[in-house]
């Protein structure tokens, strides 16, 4: 327990420091968000105004100590561009984003497990290598590639899904299969090759061997033991990529009409949109220090070689 | 079947059964179902089972602000324009640009001192029906909203962009009430402050004084900020009214999602019809057989957020979006330009779509900095570009010809354009551009330092637009290089005068060339809009004197002058006017680009026999 309390101290001055990193990056070295609102030729009026309606015009300190009192009460106010609360744009958006990353996250966990221990344990035999050169090509291909020729083929030449378009509820599985189908398509190649690796590292271990000479089964070594202590890096891998799930895809949100967290920080970034800005950035630095201490604690239930002191 | 092999065959069935059960969701629409897929567009029926007229559109980025003082984007304009009214509007179908009485009965008369324009309104016109008003029935329109109206359009509180642009310094005491109004902070009250030209006559009469003859005043009373809104409304929703418009448009908002679909539904009580007269041709074209009938002609619209350009036209090809617009990579694809400079569709698309190629009002220009030691000093030097560089050549190249070369700086469809004043702009002429070069003292280029051109973008295309104009300057003996930068970045260049030669565009306020010549009126110099600081004495006082002179024959004389100067002291590069060019259904009916009207949903009609039938083979 003290070991939990300790670390969530440690936090607090890497949270700080990532405010003032934000805070330097968005509002005093970033782009004028006025100015990206009102474009060329505005009035010195219309931007003094607009600044005194978005709180630009305090001073820099009275600001940050503002967007300190933010990320404490998780309360980032109301977005420059649209006015409405950021708590409700975040909710509504990362439903969206979970809804189009969670499924193929928790299948391809699966799948990756499943090829990778395959691939491993048939290592340099002929599926190994077709899988490494079909990994290797897949990864190759730009994330774009795959979604134009995906949505040009599979939804507009083909009509297997929709080309685009959101809906809520169960209505909106239809828009949700091809783009999650082109994360999990892409996720494979560099999944499989760093799982793969993983497994074969424990396979040429010793206590494998000694499993062998004992008599254990090969799917008793493969699922008893090697599986059993690849986990610590599948799960390191795996549990700090959780907190980005909320974030989604841009690409696949704006290629597919889906409006998700990722959708919204790129149109954040290209408005000026700066309390939107800050705020997912500041969540997916908590996010990503509590889901590291997480990771911490499950070894210590994974593996009792790990203790938590 | 060894145990290796079947192992094997486990994990191949496992793998392929997990993809299987996820492409198993994937549900194959019905044909024309809905927002999914299928080989036809959906016919969209009613709430009594009969087919409804849906124009489907969509938006290319999310609105902002949908109250219309507040508003300062395009997207948000497009629906403000839908739901609400301004007092004046833009013919549909004339060109040039005129204006036409929207919630006026008449066009406003002037008093015979030129100052003091009479409005009546339209009686019988009704708010659409909302919570704002008692039992949820919208009211009639009335004299007091369109003073309340004018009123928060020039409250300092709400209105922080158009303002200036459209009515500062032109209707009598309003700068005074928009300094009170700031005075006072948000929630000023209007009970107390009036505007001292701004006059109830009676329920549906007001009076607006100008502070001096202004021909181009009222082109302020079409613009969508200064659109009538209900007191109700803004009073009860607050800060919420931005979210929740309440107007007399020929739309009601159905559904409001900002970033998923947008729904408008046809407002059964709007108190317009369609044109009955147009441009010679319009008629055959087929554009006036809705002349006199009740607009909207469509039911609803459909306005889904589309970002990206490809789902936009595969969307468009699966006829489920009635209209696009062309980018330069489909234009390529889809569209050739003939010898004439007629534009035509390609064979494969010229039976299945119409399309449209039209003016926008929009000029593309290189400010040359005359404050600028080297560039301000020498008149031979900006001559010696103004010859090198080569418009047409750009036109073909880089932008497959979609422009026209630019004589004057207005606009081509714009009243004082170069068809109005006969302004000629430099020929491309190597030789001359030579001869010049020598003559500020830089034969072939010798002794003259780099030049920079400097761009609001770091974009694949700016970079593009950048190399041609290099190696085309090279020939002459001008070396530039380029300055890429982000738009606010560009922006703080150009408004402190830390630039060389700017790229530099305007799109029109109004359709007039007033707009266009007060881009070189000295007082206007950075940082206004005067990117170059060209302060000229003489084109000063035509400028002032043309200003307030009513469109015709005597002012584009003072417009041709005006134009001569700038052709001899250059201190902009005139490039070019973009073209509108976009394809449409062939169901979609009364399709006359208007650049004053990038959303004329209400004019539009489909045409449901034709859509049944689906994008023809």
């Amino acid at each position: 327990m003290s070991y939990i309390v300790r670390r969530l101290l440690y936090m607090i001055p890497t949270i700080l420091g990532v405010a003032l990193l934000v805070f330097f990056l968005f509002s005093v070295a970033g782009e004028d968000p006025v100015r990206i609102a009102l474009g060329s030729h505005a009035s010195p009026e219309a931007i003094a105004a607009l600044e005194a309606k978005w709180g630009l015009d305090r001073p820099l300190h009275m600001q940050f100590l503002g967007f300190l009192g933010q990320i404490v009460t998780f309360d980032y106010g109301e977005s420059f561009i649209s006015g409405e609360p950021l708590s409700d744009m975040f909710a509504e958006g990362a439903v969206v984003s979970l809804s189009l990353t969670l499924p193929p996250f928790v299948i391809g966990q699966v799948l990756f497990v499943s090829l990778s221990i395959l691939i491993a344990y048939y290592r340099d035999s002929w599926l190994d290598r077709f899988a490494t050169a079909g990994t290797v090509m897949t990864m190759s291909v730009s994330y774009l590639v795959y979604i134009i020729a995906f949505q040009y083929i599979l939804a507009y030449q083909l009509e297997l899904f929709p080309i685009r378009g959101y809906a809520s509820g169960l209505e909106g599985l239809q828009y949700l299969v091809l783009p999650s189908l082109i994360i999990l398509v892409v996720s494979i190649g560099p999944n499989v090759r760093i799982y793969r690796t993983v497994f074969l590292d424990e396979m040429n271990a010793d206590y494998v061997r000694t499993a062998r000479a004992k008599g254990v089964g090969e799917a008793g070594v493969l699922f008893k033991h090697v599986l059993k202590n690849a986990m610590i890096p599948i799960l390191t891998y795996t549990v700090v990529a959780i907190p980005f799930l909320i974030l989604g895809s841009f690409l696949m949100e704006r290629y597919f009409s889906l409006p998700g967290v990722g959708d919204l920080l790129i149109s954040a970034i290209n408005n000026g949109d700066f309390p939107v800005l800050k705020g997912l950035t500041m969540y997916i630095a908590i996010a990503y220090s509590v889901f590291n201490l997480l990771t911490d604690i499950a070894y210590a239930y994974v593996d009792p070689r790990v203790q938590l002191n | 079947m060894t145990p290796k092999t079947r192992t094997v065959v486990v994990h191949l069935a496992l793998t392929l059964g997990l993809l299987a059960t996820l492409t198993s969701c994937a549900c194959k629409s019905e044909n024309g179902g809905g927002d999914g897929g299928g080989s036809k567009p959906a016919i969209e029926k009613g709430e009594d089972g009969k087919p409804i007229k849906v124009l489907n559109y969509f938006r290319s980025a999310a609105h902002k602000s949908l109250d219309p003082p507040k508003q300062f984007d395009s997207a948000s304009a497009e629906l403000i324009d839908n739901v609400y009214d301004t007092l004046l509007d833009y013919h549909y179908l004339k060109r040039p640009y005129e204006l036409v009485p929207n919630l006026v009965s008449e066009m406003p008369s002037l008093s015979e001192d030129g100052l003091t324009y009479t409005f009546k309104l339209r009686k019988g016109i009704k708010f659409a029906d909302d919570d704002c008003f008692p039992e949820g029935k919208g009211r009639e329109l009335n004299a007091d909203d369109v003073i309340y109206s004018i009123k928060r359009f020039a409250d300092a509180n709400i209105n922080t962009n158009s303002y200036h642009v459209l009515l500062k310094d032109r209707v009598a005491g309003m700068d005074d009430f928009r300094a009170k109004t700031k005075e006072a902070g948000k929630g000023a009250d209007y009970g107390t402050l009036d505007i001292d030209g701004v006059k109830k006559v009676d329920s549906h009469t007001l009076t607006i004084t100008l502070k001096r003859k202004d021909p181009l005043a009222l082109y302020a009373f079409a613009s969508s900020p200064t659109a009538i809104v209900p007191k109700e409304a803004v009073e009860k929703y607050g800060d919420e009214f931005e979210r929740h418009p309440v107007g007399t448009g020929p739309f009601v908002l159905a559904e409001l999602s900002r970033r998923g679909e947008v729904v408008l539904k046809k407002n059964p009580n709007y108190h317009l019809t369609y044109p009955t007269e147009g441009d010679a041709g319009d008629k055959e074209a087929g554009l006036l057989e809705h002349a006199g009938k009740q607009l909207p002609l469509v039911d609803e619209v459909h306005l889904p957020l589309i970002e990206e350009p490809q789902p936009r036209m595969l969307e468009f090809l699966k006829g489920r979006i009635d209209w696009i617009g062309l980018d330069r990579d489909n234009f390529t694809k889809m569209a050739t330009k003939d010898d004439k400079g007629n534009f035509t569709l390609n064979a494969e698309y010229a039976n299945k779509f119409d399309m449209y190629a039209e003016l926008r009002l929009v000029n593309t220009y290189y400010s040359l900095n005359m404050k600028d030691e080297l560039l301000g000093k020498n008149k031979a030097l900006r001559q010696a570009l103004a010859y090198a560089f080569n418009t047409p050549l750009y036109i073909e190249q880089m932008l497959n010809g979609r422009g026209q070369k630019l004589h004057s700086i207005v606009p081509i469809p714009i009243a004082g354009s170069e068809r109005d004043t006969k302004a000629q702009w430099y020929e491309h002429n190597l030789e001359m551009a030579k001869k010049k070069l020598e003559e500020a003292g830089f034969p072939n280029g010798e002794g003259l330092p780099e030049l920079t051109i400097e761009y609001g973008s770091s974009s694949t295309v700016a970079r593009q637009n950048f190399e041609f104009q290099r190696n085309l300057l090279a020939k002459a003996g001008i070396k530039v290089k380029g300055g890429f930068q982000s738009f606010t970045a560009f922006l703080g260049k150009v408004e402190t005068g830390n630039f060389q030669i700017a790229s530099s565009a305007w799109a029109a306020d109004y359709p007039d060339g007033e707009n266009f010549y007060q881009l070189l009126y000295g007082p206007n110099k950075v940082p206004g809009p005067n990117q170059a600081s060209y302060d000229n004495p003489e084109f000063n006082t035509l400028y002032e004197q043309a200003k307030y002179m009513p469109p015709g024959p005597e002012r584009n004389a003072v417009f041709a002058k005006m134009a001569e100067m700038i052709k001899e002291d250059v201190p902009v590069i005139l490039s070019v006017n973009p073209l509108a060019f976009g394809m449409y259904q062939k169901w979609v009916g009364n399709m006359k680009r208007s650049m004053m009207d990038d959303a004329p949903y209400k004019y539009l009609d489909i045409d449901i026999d034709a859509k049944k039938k689906g994008v023809p083979e």
